[in-house]
């Protein structure tokens, strides 16, 4: 079983640690026997889309997210194939306005998007640095993390049905994310794959499931992760009134 | 009339507020509620000098104030650190004269990076100092860019920029401004450059202009250095005020080819406060005797290095803040340095004393690495968070069988106390540093 992880500009769409959302997926990996390899792609580059299974890009600031846009803009195509053939793709943070439409920035600017999805994103003003516990139906468990967004995102399908912390796509607490087939986003920034053990078991699930390989009974556990995330959500739960 | 009023309340409620102890922000809150273009109506002294920045605002300006004192000016301070615009409404009218005139000859304000443009409104300092801009307290600061644009508002044309030339992004507030009024302060490369960026995030890769790929012909620490963009020129600007020599291990510096400077604390943080102070202090007509006499030497009562005992250790507790991976790594780099057999004990219980947070992604942004020198025998991660440290370790170089981890800070005191007598370093915040002083004696 051998698997390619590409991350997309990672000297610069690192607004807080996303790098580790990269490894910890890949040390899972490795720990059902896959073999994984790690490709990076900077603005100068073109992204190697046609051989990549999973697509992974972390939050920028927003200057940085436009010029990622730039970057990227002219390979959407390539991407799309890459979708389309099964290509599991995360974005996360100020990333995951980029699939939509457009952006419309805090000076009224309008930026055209990658298209892979339907929402549109326009930037305010306030920014809403805060913790997050969000809710899905894909798999059991809360999802902790923090976002650190100043956007208002309309008409996303989303991954997180709704947050009892945090500023979902369009308001405090409503639903987050945006989910379409195997194209994943949160604007949940930072490591939110190594604060959510589970989360990661699902990608592992779906990543396997595209690839049609043989899943084990037990995904394993890594030291450490589960009880962090319990800590963390235990604190965070307290903080939201139960 | 509501001039005088709002400094009667302010004065007033400082003085009720001396006697109980309490905040010295709410004086001017009320001040401001009264008269609230009152910072537009005093008078301020001839120069008011503004420290901004991530981090070194309070060594800057207490530094400063140490210098201008001694030249002979009476000089006024938020020496308690209220550096919003109530705190700095309490300093302005406790200072003034009923008809409103500030007594003194220097105001001089550490400013929240976040909050100048709201003092700044009703006064324009003469001078601005701008130490650095990078990651710190994401959860309250959003990001440095945002900070940036945030300090942005609060720079006005008449007002004296005082800047780090070696950090791009500080660096890009000259833009647009009145060249003459520029000043900048920077280290030529020197004995603690490197030519490879060192850190596990590197905010200086691209330009904060044009988001191209920047050059560096050296690095002093995480992005500070001597950088240029091939795409759109923006560059290092050469330093007005500059250390042209620095020998961090003998602890010495020279200013502009001529002043030769001791150095209590052997930080490069200590060079730039040192720095950003000098120019301050020139810009304002400081005798140069004067202040190098002060600078000389000069002990930072801040209380961010404490020595303690524990059983047969001998112990320093190194103050870092959490979220914030520039100044961890400082320290890290410290005790990496000593080369003497220790043990490092990290703990993150409470992330912050001012405000809830459960976020430890900052943890990513610490390079961990440099505690995997050889004479570092153990590293004990304790606190509340201590499961989410030993997963950060599990990406690190330090060596599985020289971490130990526990969640209750006396249980490290105690193993500490009753095994081993190697000195012990401990890494930790503000938020978390009395519980464990607390469990050792005072050296």
């Amino acid at each position: 079983m051998e698997l390619t992880i590409l991350h997309l500009y990672p000297d610069c769409m690192s607004l807080y640690g996303e790098y580790a959302n990269v490894m910890v997926l890949r040390r899972h990996l490795e720990a059902v026997g896959v073999s994984v390899a790690v490709e990076t792609a900077l603005f100068e580059d073109t992204p190697d889309f046609e051989h990549a299974d999973f697509i992974y890009m972390g939050a920028g600031t927003e200057r940085t997210q436009k010029a990622a846009l730039a970057a990227l803009l002219p390979h959407k195509d390539a991407l799309k194939r890459a979708v389309d053939r099964g290509a599991v793709v995360l974005f996360t943070g100020s990333a995951m306005e980029t699939l939509g439409i457009s952006i419309v920035d805090a000076a009224g600017k309008t930026w055209p998007c990658l298209g892979l999805a339907d929402f549109a994103t326009v930037e305010t003003d306030r920014r809403a640095p805060e913790d997050v516990v969000a809710h899905t139906s894909l798999w059991e468990s809360p999802v902790v993390g923090f976002m650190n967004k100043c956007s208002v995102t309309e008409d996303a399908p989303p991954l997180f049905d709704r947050l009892s912390l945090g500023f979902g796509n369009e308001e405090d607490r409503g639903p987050e994310g945006y989910i379409n087939g195997n194209v994943f986003a949160t604007h949940i920034t930072g490591p939110v794959l190594v604060k959510n053990p589970d989360f990661v078991d699902f990608l592992i699930k779906r990543i396997f499931a595209l690839k049609e390989w043989e899943l084990p009974e037990v995904l394993p556990v890594l030291p450490y992760e589960r009880e962090a995330y319990e800590v963390t959500l235990k604190e965070l739960t307290a903080r939201t009134g139960g | 009339m509501r001039l005088f009023l709002a400094v009667i309340v302010c004065k007033v409620l400082r003085f009720i507020g001396g006697l109980i102890g309490k905040g010295s922000s709410l004086p001017g809150q009320f001040a401001l509620k009264v008269c609230p273009d009152v910072l537009g109506r005093v008078r301020l002294p001839e120069n008011v000098i503004a420290v901004t920045g991530s981090n070194g605002k309070t060594s800057t300006v207490e530094m400063i104030a140490a210098i201008l004192t001694a030249d002979g000016k009476q000089v006024v301070y938020n020496k308690e650190g209220s550096n919003q615009i109530e705190g700095v409404a309490t300093l302005i009218l406790s200072h003034c004269s009923l008809g409103g005139k500030m007594r003194g000859d220097v105001l001089l304000l550490e400013s929240d990076e976040r909050y100048a443009r709201h003092t700044f409104q009703w006064f324009h300092p003469t001078h601005f100092v701008i130490t650095n801009l990078y990651r710190d307290q994401l959860t309250r600061n959003g990001h440095p860019e945002w900070v940036y644009d945030a300090v942005k508002a609060a720079v006005f044309p008449e007002t004296v920029l005082v800047l780090n030339a070696d950090d791009p992004l500080v660096s890009c507030f000259a833009q647009d401004h009145d060249p003459d009024k520029v000043k900048w302060f920077g280290l030529d490369e020197c004995s603690v450059s490197t030519k490879e960026h060192r850190g596990v995030y590197h905010d200086g890769a691209r330009c904060p202009v044009c988001k191209g790929r920047m050059e560096y012909s050296c690095y002093h620490y995480a992005h500070i250095g001597h950088y240029a963009c091939p795409s759109c020129g923006h560059k290092r600007h050469d330093a007005d005020f500059a250390v042209t020599a620095l020998d961090l291990e003998e602890g010495r510096l020279t200013i502009n080819g001529e002043r030769s400077i001791s150095l209590a604390f052997k930080s490069i943080y200590n060079v730039y406060n040192i720095l950003a102070a000098w120019s301050a202090c020139a810009l304002t007509g400081a005798d140069r005797e004067t202040m190098a006499g002060v600078i000389n030497n000069y002990m930072l009562k801040n209380g961010r290095m404490i020595t303690f005992r524990l059983g047969k250790h001998q112990g320093t507790l190194l103050t870092s803040k959490h979220e914030n991976s520039v100044a961890y790594d400082t320290n890290l780099s410290y005790i990496a340095a000593i080369e003497k057999p220790c043990t490092v004990l990290v703990i993150v219980d409470a992330i912050s004393r001012k405000y809830f947070t459960g976020e430890t992604s900052w943890l990513w942004d610490v390079d961990f690495d440099r505690l995997s020198a050889p004479h570092i025998q153990k590293v004990m991660l304790y606190g509340k968070y201590c499961n989410d440290l030993a997963v950060r370790f599990k990406y690190s170089h330090v060596p599985a069988d020289k971490i130990e981890v526990g969640e209750r800070i006396p249980t490290a005191a105690e193993y500490l106390k009753e095994n081993g007598d190697e000195d012990v370093y401990v890494v930790t915040c503000f938020s978390d540093r009395d519980k464990f002083l607390a469990l050792t004696e005072k050296d």
